[in-house]
C-alpha cells in the first residue's frame, strides 16, 4: 500500500511541474501587461517594479473596448438564442414525425457537419453579398444561425428520442396546442442538452475568427478581429498588445471559472455525440 | 386524398423544422452547391463577369500550381505528427489525472484552459514568447535551445507550430480520455491486477482496448481539425517563413482573398473537401472495426 501511495505522490508532483510550465506563457503575458515598455524590453521574466494599470487604461480607449465587448456579446447571445430555438424546434418535430419528408429534412439539417467550412466559405461570401448580409452584425448572426444549427439539431434529436411520448400525449388530450406542448413541456426537460449546446456555441462564436474576418471585411467589429488588428498595429509596443490579450481573454476565462465543470463536460459531450 | 388532419401535421412540421432547414440550407448547402459550379469558372470575386472554363482549374491545380502540393505536403506532415503527439500526450495526462490525486480537479482545469482562449490570442501569445520570452529565458538560464530562432527558421517553424497546436488542444482530448477511462468498470481493473497484469502490460492488454471508443472519437476529431488547421497558422506564422508552414486552408484563403482568384480557389476547396472526407471516413471505418466490448 505504501508503495502505491508513494507512486501517487510522484505522479502528482510530476503533473504539478508540467502544469506550471503549461501555464507559464499566460503568466508571462499577465506580468508583462503590467509593465511599462522599457521594462518589457529589458527583462520579460522579471516581475514588474510597480504594479500599474496604465496600459489597460490606454488599451481600453485605443481599442474602444466597451463597444467591441457589446458587439461581440450581441453576436454571441443572439446567435445562440436562435440556434437553440430553431435547432430544438426542428429536432423535436423531426423526431416525432415519421415520414420520408422528416427523414429527408433531418438529413438536410445534419449533412453540413461533414463539410469543412473552407469548402464553401468563398461562395458563402458571394451569397452573403447578394443577400446584403455583409459588413453587418445582424448579417453575421444570421449566418451563425445556419452554421450552428446542424450540431444543435443533431444533439437535440438524440436527446428527444429518449423522452417518452406519453408526456405529450396527455397534454394533447388535455387540449394543449402543439406549440404550447413544446414550449411548456418538452423544452424545460431538455435543459442538460440545451446547456451543452449553449456552451459549445459560446466557446465557438465568442472566439471565432475566420467568419468575422471574411464577413466584416476589415471592420473592427468583434473583439477577436480588433485584437488581431491591434496586434498588427502595435507590433512593437508589446505592453499594449499584451494588455489587449488579457482584456480579450478575460470574459471567456471568467465564464470558465464560474462554470468550469459544466464547460469541460459539455464540450466533451458535444464532441463525443457529434 | 389529403385529409385536413394530415395537412395540419405537414404545416406543423414546416413551422417547427422550416426555419432551421432554411437557415442551414442558406448558410452551408447552397454555398457548397455553388462552389461546385464556381470551381469550373474564372472569377475574380468582384466583377460580374464569370466565365465558364470547364475543368481547366483542376488541370492547372494538378499540373501547374506552385503552392498546392507543398501545402498538401505540409498539411499531411502536420496532421501526422499532430495527431500522434496530441493523442499520446492526452492519454498520458488522462492516465495520471484519473488517479486519486489531491489536485486532480485543479490540474484538469489548468490543462483545459488553452481551449477556451481564442486561437488568435494563442498565436499572438506564442509570438511574444518566441520573440521576447525565449531571449530573457536564455539570459537567465543559458540553455542554448532558447536562443534558436523558433519562428524564423524553416526547420524550426514546423516544430513551433506543432508544439503550440499540441499545447492548445491537449486538454480537450485529455478530457475525452478521462471520460473513457472512468467508464471502464473497476472489477476489470481489479481482475487484471489479481492476474498479475501491471504497468505497460495492463495498459496495452486491458486499458487501451477498452479505451477504443474514446480513441476513435479523439482520433477522428484531431485528424479532422489538423487537416483544417487555419487560425493558429494565420496568426503565428502566416505560412512563413517562405511558404514552409502554409496549410491547405491557408492556401485556399490566400488564393481567394489575397490573390483574388475566387474561381480557382473554389476548385482547390473542392479538392480539399474530397481529401478530408476520404481520409476521415477511412480512419473511422478502420478504428470502428477495432473496438471491443467490456
Amino acid at each position: 500500500m505504501t508503495r502505491k501511495r508513494r507512486n501517487l505522490i510522484i505522479v502528482e508532483i510530476v503533473l504539478l511541474v508540467i502544469a506550471c510550465l503549461f501555464v507559464y506563457p499566460f503568466l508571462l503575458v499577465v506580468i508583462n501587461s503590467l509593465k511599462p515598455y522599457a521594462e518589457v524590453m529589458t527583462d520579460v521574466i522579471a516581475l514588474p517594479k510597480a504594479w500599474e494599470f496604465e496600459n489597460y487604461k490606454q488599451v481600453w480607449q485605443l481599442m474602444d473596448y466597451p463597444k467591441l465587448f457589446g458587439n461581440t456579446l450581441f453576436v454571441t447571445v443572439v446567435s445562440i438564442a436562435g440556434i437553440v430555438l430553431f435547432g430544438s424546434m426542428a429536432a423535436y418535430k423531426l423526431v416525432r414525425t415519421k415520414s420520408w419528408l422528416s427523414t429527408l429534412l433531418f438529413f438536410v439539417c445534419i449533412a453540413p457537419m461533414m463539410l469543412p467550412f473552407q469548402s464553401f466559405m468563398i461562395t458563402l461570401i458571394k451569397l452573403s453579398k447578394n443577400l446584403h448580409l455583409m459588413n453587418s452584425l445582424p448579417g453575421l448572426t444570421f449566418i451563425y444561425w445556419g452554421l450552428g444549427c446542424p450540431l444543435a439539431v443533431f444533439l437535440f434529436h438524440g436527446f428527444i428520442k429518449s423522452i417518452p411520448f406519453e408526456l405529450e400525449e396527455s397534454a394533447t388530450i388535455d387540449g394543449c396546442s402543439p406549440y404550447r406542448t413544446f414550449f411548456s413541456i418538452i423544452f424545460p426537460i431538455m435543459k442538460p442538452v440545451t446547456a451543452t449546446v449553449v456552451i459549445l456555441n459560446v466557446m465557438w462564436i465568442w472566439n471565432d475568427f475566420l467568419l468575422p474576418l471574411i464577413m466584416l471585411n476589415g471592420n473592427q467589429a468583434t473583439l477577436q478581429l480588433a485584437a488581431y488588428q491591434f496586434f498588427g498595429q502595435y507590433k512593437s509596443e508589446w505592453q499594449f498588445a499584451l494588455a489587449a490579450v488579457v482584456l480579450t481573454t478575460l470574459p471567456p476565462v471568467i465564464f470558465f471559472l464560474i462554470m468550469q465543470k459544466n464547460i469541460m463536460k459539455g464540450m466533451v459531450a458535444g464532441a463525443v455525440k457529434g | 386524398m389529403v385529409g385536413s388532419k394530415s395537412r395540419k401535421r405537414l404545416l406543423e412540421l414546416l413551422v417547427f423544422a422550416g426555419p432551421a432547414v432554411l437557415l442551414i440550407f442558406i448558410a452551408a448547402e447552397l454555398p457548397f452547391l455553388m462552389s461546385i459550379y464556381y470551381s469550373m469558372t474564372k472569377w475574380n470575386g468582384i466583377s460580374k463577369h464569370i466565365t465558364f472554363t470547364g475543368l481547366r482549374n483542376f488541370r492547372e491545380l494538378f499540373t501547374d500550381d506552385s503552392t498546392f502540393f507543398p501545402s498538401l505536403w505540409f498539411t499531411f506532415k502536420y496532421t501526422f505528427f499532430n495527431v500522434i503527439a496530441t493523442n499520446v500526450a492526452a492519454i498520458l495526462l488522462a492516465l495520471g489525472l484519473s488517479k486519486a490525486l489531491k489536485t486532480a480537479n485543479v490540474l484538469r482545469a489548468v490543462f483545459f484552459v488553452p481551449n477556451i482562449v481564442s486561437l488568435v490570442v494563442i498565436g499572438f501569445v506564442w509570438k511574444f514568447i518566441f520573440s521576447l520570452g525565449t531571449t530573457s529565458l536564455y539570459e537567465a538560464t543559458g540553455w542554448g535551445f532558447l536562443e534558436w530562432s523558433w519562428l524564423g527558421s524553416i526547420k524550426l517553424a514546423f516544430s513551433s507550430v506543432l508544439m503550440v497546436s499540441v499545447w492548445q488542444a491537449v486538454g480537450f482530448y485529455m478530457m475525452i480520455y478521462i471520460t473513457g477511462l472512468s467508464s471502464i468498470p473497476d472489477d476489470i481493473n481489479e481482475a487484471a491486477e489479481l492476474d498479475g497484469a501491471r504497468g505497460f502490460r495492463k495498459f496495452f492488454a486491458i486499458t487501451l482496448p477498452l479505451l477504443m471508443p474514446s480513441f476513435t472519437v479523439a482520433m477522428f476529431m484531431s485528424l479532422a481539425n489538423s487537416l483544417k488547421v487555419f487560425d493558429i497558422i494565420y496568426t503565428l506564422t502566416f505560412g512563413g517563413p517562405g511558404d514552409s508552414t502554409r496549410s491547405l486552408s491557408l492556401d485556399i484563403y490566400t488564393e481567394a482573398f489575397v490573390n483574388n482568384r475566387y474561381g480557382y480557389a473554389t476548385a482547390k476547396s473542392i479538392v480539399f473537401v474530397l481529401i478530408v472526407l476520404i481520409i476521415t471516413v477511412v480512419q473511422v471505418k478502420f478504428f470502428k472495426s477495432k473496438e471491443v466490448e467490456a
